[in-house]
């Protein structure tokens, strides 16, 4: 075992979320599920976008949050402020945009023409004058909490949010600024659906105990390798509710013919290379150990929203809960640009083993939520290495807890 | 005139079933070849990839005449079945959640200038 590899041992380093095996219930009861919705996706910061797709004053886009069935418009106003609206029209409730993105002046509703300036301001009403009592002040989009952390925009659907997104994002969003997230310009997306619960799948993003086995024949050379036969991790830090992964990279690592071609015409190194470019000056809290066999750290922000973050490219994973046995899995890759035709081909092969490689972690899924749901496993027992998912039931179940204390005996 | 770069006319033959619209359209072809069919696909191009790769360093997207366009797709459909060689032996990634379940939903443009 490489002497650079974490030892055992990391639990304990947070007393607070103990060693013992963890119930699996919060994994399937529709009981939780609905509570989890109250306390924590109503509450939360989430993650919509980036201020590249909204670059110019009327530049828009409109995010369906599977969640809630919401469709929410981020707009950047004429004073170069980004907002958000419900896409909601005051006059009959249909929504006001159909296009997922778009430059306008207006937002003209297509269905009786009600149209609002981007300050979410109702700014038109044909035959107004047939309206009894019509107050237009008050008939505004209704607003929904915005703001931005390294062009990343984030919204809360609380209408008075109890932190602001730099409280909430906390020591791993400051740690984490700095990074030249801006450069990631070329971007791809992939989607579908799963049938498991939105924290199983986060789970299996946020450990690389299954790498030597899961990934046999992808990239365990690249993240595993002969130093590190058992997937152990650089690290694992708790700046609660976020949690950070430190993953090893083998340094040794001999890429294969197509592959090593790609990695020498790519933009930046990719995910799947184990390797580092020198160039990139990371921020404090990106392979905050420093460590030399580092290839990429997996950044969990609570509670759907993990950035994947090597030196020369990155990914996120959103996951959308759709009930508790059912997510929407975004994944979005963010690549430099091809300075040359050569690098197109660099950043295809990024794509492609990326898609493969996630393709097979997707694979355990389904059958780990069937095997909760049928009661056949009813507590995980966690690697020491596993412990960010003991972090995230910990942070859960506390979240849940801590809400319907503070909130639900007031209501009584 | 050749479909080609004159100094990569022995490709012309491939060029009918792997210059692809499109990523999503790489991937299909890719699922739902047949493993010969593949292998020699990456053998043949894999033998001129080092030289193709040099000649396309020197060309920059959004400004490449069709003969170039052709020759960097014929790159980018390798860059899809690699992996289907070097990983897995055969064409499907093994042991997956299915691929059409998770689907491209936003692609980079294969050609387009980029910034």
């Amino acid at each position: 075992m490489s002497a650079q590899v974490a030892p055992a041992d990391l639990t304990l380093r947070y007393p607070e979320v103990g060693t013992g095996p963890v119930p699996t219930d919060i994994y399937y009861q529709p009981e939780f599920y609905d509570r989890e919705l109250e306390a924590i996706f109503k509450r939360a910061w989430l993650c919509v976008g980036r201020v590249e797709q909204i670059a110019s004053p009327g530049d828009f886009f409109v995010k369906e949050i599977g969640t809630f069935e919401m469709s929410i418009l981020i707009v950047r106003g004429k004073d170069n402020v980004v907002r958000g609206f419900h896409n909601v029209c005051q006059h009959r409730g249909n929504h006001i945009e159909l296009e997922k993105s778009g430059n306008c002046q207006l937002f003209r509703c297509p269905f009786h023409g009600w149209a609002y300036a981007l300050d979410g301001t109702l700014a038109g009403v044909p035959d107004a004058e047939a309206f009894y009592d019509l107050k237009r002040e008050d008939k505004g989009l209704p607003t929904v909490a915005v703001d931005v952390w390294e062009g990343f925009i984030f919204i809360n659907l609380d209408n008075a949010p109890e932190q602001t997104l730099e409280e909430f994002l906390g020591q791993q969003g400051r740690d984490l600024a700095g990074y030249p997230f801006h450069l990631g310009t070329n971007t791809f997306e992939y989607e579908g659906i799963v049938n498991c619960n939105w924290k199983c799948m986060i789970d299996s993003f946020c450990e690389t105990y299954h790498v030597p086995i899961l990934h046999k024949r992808s990239i365990i050379d690249t993240l595993a390798g002969p130093d590190n036969p058992f997937g152990r991790v650089l690290d694992v830090r708790f700046k609660a509710p976020h949690r950070t992964i430190s993953v090893v990279g083998n340094m040794a690592y001999q890429p294969n013919p197509v592959q090593g071609l790609a990695f020498q015409y790519a933009p930046g190194p990719s995910i799947t290379s184990g390797s580092v470019d020198e160039k990139t000056t990371l921020p404090k809290g990106l392979n905050e150990t420093r460590a030399e066999n580092w290839s990429i750290d997996v950044q969990a922000f609570f509670p759907n929203w993990l950035i994947v973050i090597g030196s020369g490219m990155y990914f996120t994973h959103q996951m959308w809960p759709l009930g508790p046995n059912q997510v929407i899995w975004q994944m979005r890759g963010f690549l430099r640009p091809a300075t040359n035709a050569a690098m197109r081909f660099g950043q295809e092969n990024s794509m492609v083993e990326l898609r493969d490689a996630v393709l097979e972690d997707g694979n355990t899924l389904e059958r780990i939520q069937r095997s909760m749901n049928q009661g056949l496993i009813k507590e995980f027992v966690y690697h020491d290495h596993e412990l960010a998912l003991r972090l995230q039931h910990h942070t859960v179940v506390n979240w849940v807890a801590d809400y319907e204390r503070r909130f639900q005996s007031v209501k009584r | 005139m050749s479909r080609l770069p004159a100094e990569f006319a022995s490709l012309d033959h491939f060029v009918d079933d792997w210059v692809l619209s499109d990523s999503r359209a790489r991937s299909t072809k890719r699922f739902g070849s047949d493993y010969g069919e593949v292998r020699e696909f990456y053998d043949q191009m894999l033998a001129v990839a080092p030289a193709v790769l040099e000649y396309l360093s020197a060309r920059q997207l959004g400004d490449m005449d069709e003969p170039d366009e052709r020759l960097l797709k014929l790159m980018l459909s390798l860059a899809e079945i690699g992996p289907a060689i070097e990983w897995y032996e055969e064409v499907r990634v093994k042991d997956a959640f299915p691929p059409h379940r998770f689907t491209l939903t936003q692609q980079i443009p294969d050609c387009a200038a980029q910034e």
